[in-house]
């Protein structure tokens, strides 16, 4: 599904350039979960970044469903992007000004579709996630669990084929947490590939398989 | 996609509310003051109403007379005799008027003494300017030839004078001559035409006016066409050149213009004593001094602008990681200037429209009457939207450009 080849990252201010990732080689099948963990900077959410491309490599090759990454022009890494990743974000990262059913219909704006469509699509992932009676409540009047609940109804609202999540149980507490696990792993049954970054040994036992970063390489 | 957009752009607006009360006046002033502006423009310079016919005709107000050895040099305003001997021969002109500036009378009546403006008229000055009568008639040319004392009020001194009563016919003392009226005319605020009472200029009380090169008149010198003004004008200034004075010794020079109502007033304005008045000089400071004005709310609404999209970096980064072009970022942003701008707009008609019924009904200048001009508000209005798209675009294009992961952490 994602192959990364000899991909390094390195970030450069005025005087100082930091080496985040070197030569990373990673292989992640269709419908595998795999954890990412690691010690604080140490390259995780990098490495999950450039695999969503939200980021672009300093050197090396991305490979997307068996398609390189042939340019990081806009238009067509927004196509990707669109299409391929759903994100799950660690502060969630919702638009407080939109409702939860706007928010979660979001990813679908930037695709053809009527505005029905995309209406019962995101009534469809919310009732998913179990916020069917939540729609019309705007993200600040959940919990943080629902909160994350609604990031994930809107990481899926689009089908994607791979589901990326940086520390998505990390501000919430444990039942919260446990509650996005079991929906994570739900969707991962269903034929998602899940790629998630965390810092918690419980959860990334629940995942297939874990990879482990430190010091910007991968490590046995 | 464009329901969400409003949806944004509206809670945005109402999640700064000062932003957008601050955004919203800075539009609503920029288009009140430039359509206050325009209309009084248009109403001293544009041929309109009384004035309509302004297009055709120059207007001379001042003489300078010199000595080429002497040294000596007199700048005033025409005598009759200089409008007259001069003036009025001009070839290929359907008419010259001569007549006075206003000036003070004082009306008296049984109880009362009324402070009005009066202007000596040929019957020319009928001819030229359009004056809505709203009964009886104009001063004729029996009336200048034969010394009637007859005259025409505006309607506000109708009312004042004569309340309840039969206006024509009526007889007033103005400086103790007793004037018959014989005409009542809408009240008119234009350069030429702005007086309360109009009498014959052979009413005056003495007729040494007819003597004197300098004086108390100006004229106006109606063309058959608008393209013959040139020409008149070359005649004016070549006529200049055979001015006689009684006394040589004195002035042997004259130089004097005809201008359209613009050259005439920068002429004044600037003291501009070349063939074209100023006129360029005066138009290229009013839209300086105007630009300046729309400068200062522009560059606000820029700043804030800025401000507003660097904060929403969160927003633009998920969008961004949910699939946005840069395109449709830019798009989104600039947008919500626009609804911004076009609510302005529609405030800014509304309060100019006030304003201008305010300026016309506080009596601050008298017998006003200006209207909006919808063509001046629709080049405002562009003016501000591209002051408003250009505000969002300069941000929103830095913002679009970034990488998702630099927006996401607000590291703009």
């Amino acid at each position: 599904m994602i192959r990364l080849e000899k991909v390094s990252k390195t970030y450069r201010t005025d005087k100082v350039e930091t080496l985040a990732l070197k030569d990373i080689d990673l292989h992640v099948a269709k419908a595998e979960f795999v954890c990412i963990m690691g010690p604080s900077g140490c390259g995780k959410s990098t490495l999950l970044n450039l695999i969503g491309l939200l980021d672009h490599p300093g050197s090396g090759a991305i490979t997307v469903g068996g398609a390189p990454v042939a340019s990081y022009k806009d238009k067509y890494v927004a196509r990707l992007r669109n299409n391929t990743f759903g994100f799950i974000f660690q502060s969630f990262h919702l638009i407080n000004d939109l409702r939860v059913i706007d928010n979660v219909e979001l990813p679908l704006l930037y695709r053809d579709m009527s505005a029905k469509k995309r209406q019962r699509l995101a009534r469809e992932a919310l009732e998913k996630v179990g916020l069917g009676a939540r729609m019309d409540h705007y993200p600040n009047q959940l919990s943080g669990g629902q909160q994350q609940r609604v990031a994930i109804a809107r990481a899926i609202v689009g089908q994607p084929q791979v589901l990326l999540a940086d520390e998505p149980t990390g501000n919430l507490d444990s039942k919260m947490g446990q509650e996005v696990m079991d929906i994570l792993l739900k969707l991962n049954s269903e034929g998602t590939t899940v790629v998630m970054v965390t810092h918690n040994e419980q959860e990334a036992r629940l995942a297939g398989r874990v990879v482990r970063v430190f010091d910007g390489q991968l490590v046995a | 996609m464009f329901r969400n957009y409003m949806l944004t752009a509206w809670k945005v607006f109402l999640r700064r509310k000062m932003f957008t009360a601050i955004n919203l006046l800075c539009i609503v002033l920029t288009l009140v003051v430039l359509m206050v502006v325009a209309a009084l423009l248009q109403n001293t310079f544009y041929p309109t109403g009384v004035e309509g016919k302004s297009a055709r005709f120059v207007q001379m107000v001042m003489v300078e007379s010199s000595h080429t050895d002497k040294g000596g040099r007199r700048r005033g305003t025409l005598g009759y005799k200089m409008i007259a001997q001069y003036l009025k021969p001009l070839k290929g002109v359907e008419a010259v008027s001569v007549f006075s500036f206003p000036q003070a009378v004082s009306v008296y009546q049984a109880d009362r003494v009324t402070d009005r403006q009066l202007r000596l008229t040929d019957a020319e000055y009928w001819k030229i300017l359009d004056f809505a009568l709203v009964s009886g008639r104009t001063i004729n040319a029996d009336d200048v030839e034969q010394g009637r004392m007859v005259a025409v009020i505006n309607q506000s001194t109708a009312q004042q004078l004569f309340p309840g009563q039969t206006w024509l016919g009526q007889k007033f003392n103005a400086n103790g001559q007793i004037f018959s009226v014989v005409g009542v005319v809408r009240d008119e605020m234009h350069i030429n035409a702005y007086s309360d009472i109009w009498v014959p200029l052979t009413s005056a009380p003495s007729s040494d006016y007819k003597d004197k090169l300098f004086g108390m008149f100006s004229t106006m010198i109606l063309a058959y066409r608008a393209e013959d003004l040139p020409a008149i004008k070359r005649q004016i200034v070549a006529v200049a050149k055979t001015v006689q004075y009684p006394d040589p010794n004195q002035f042997n020079t004259t130089r004097f213009w005809g201008d359209s109502k613009l050259q005439l007033f920068a002429r004044t304005l600037l003291a501009d004593q070349t063939e074209e008045g100023g006129a360029g000089k005066l138009l290229a400071i009013i839209v300086t001094l105007m630009v300046l004005f729309m400068m200062l709310p522009a560059l606000n609404l820029v700043n804030l602008n800025v401000g507003r999209i660097m904060e929403r970096s969160s927003e633009i980064g998920v969008r961004k990681a949910f699939g946005a072009t840069s395109a449709q970022l830019v798009a989104q942003l600039v947008l919500e200037n626009v609804l911004l701008c076009l609510a302005g707009g529609a405030i800014g008609l509304v309060c100019a429209a006030g304003a201008l019924w305010w300026l016309e009904s506080s009596g601050l200048i008298p017998y006003l009457k200006v209207h909006l001009d919808f063509a001046v508000f629709g080049y405002g209005l562009l003016i501000t939207l591209v002051f408003g798209v250009l505000s969002g675009l300069i941000p929103a294009l830095k913002m679009a450009r970034l990488d998702p992961v630099h927006a996401l952490k607000g590291t703009a």
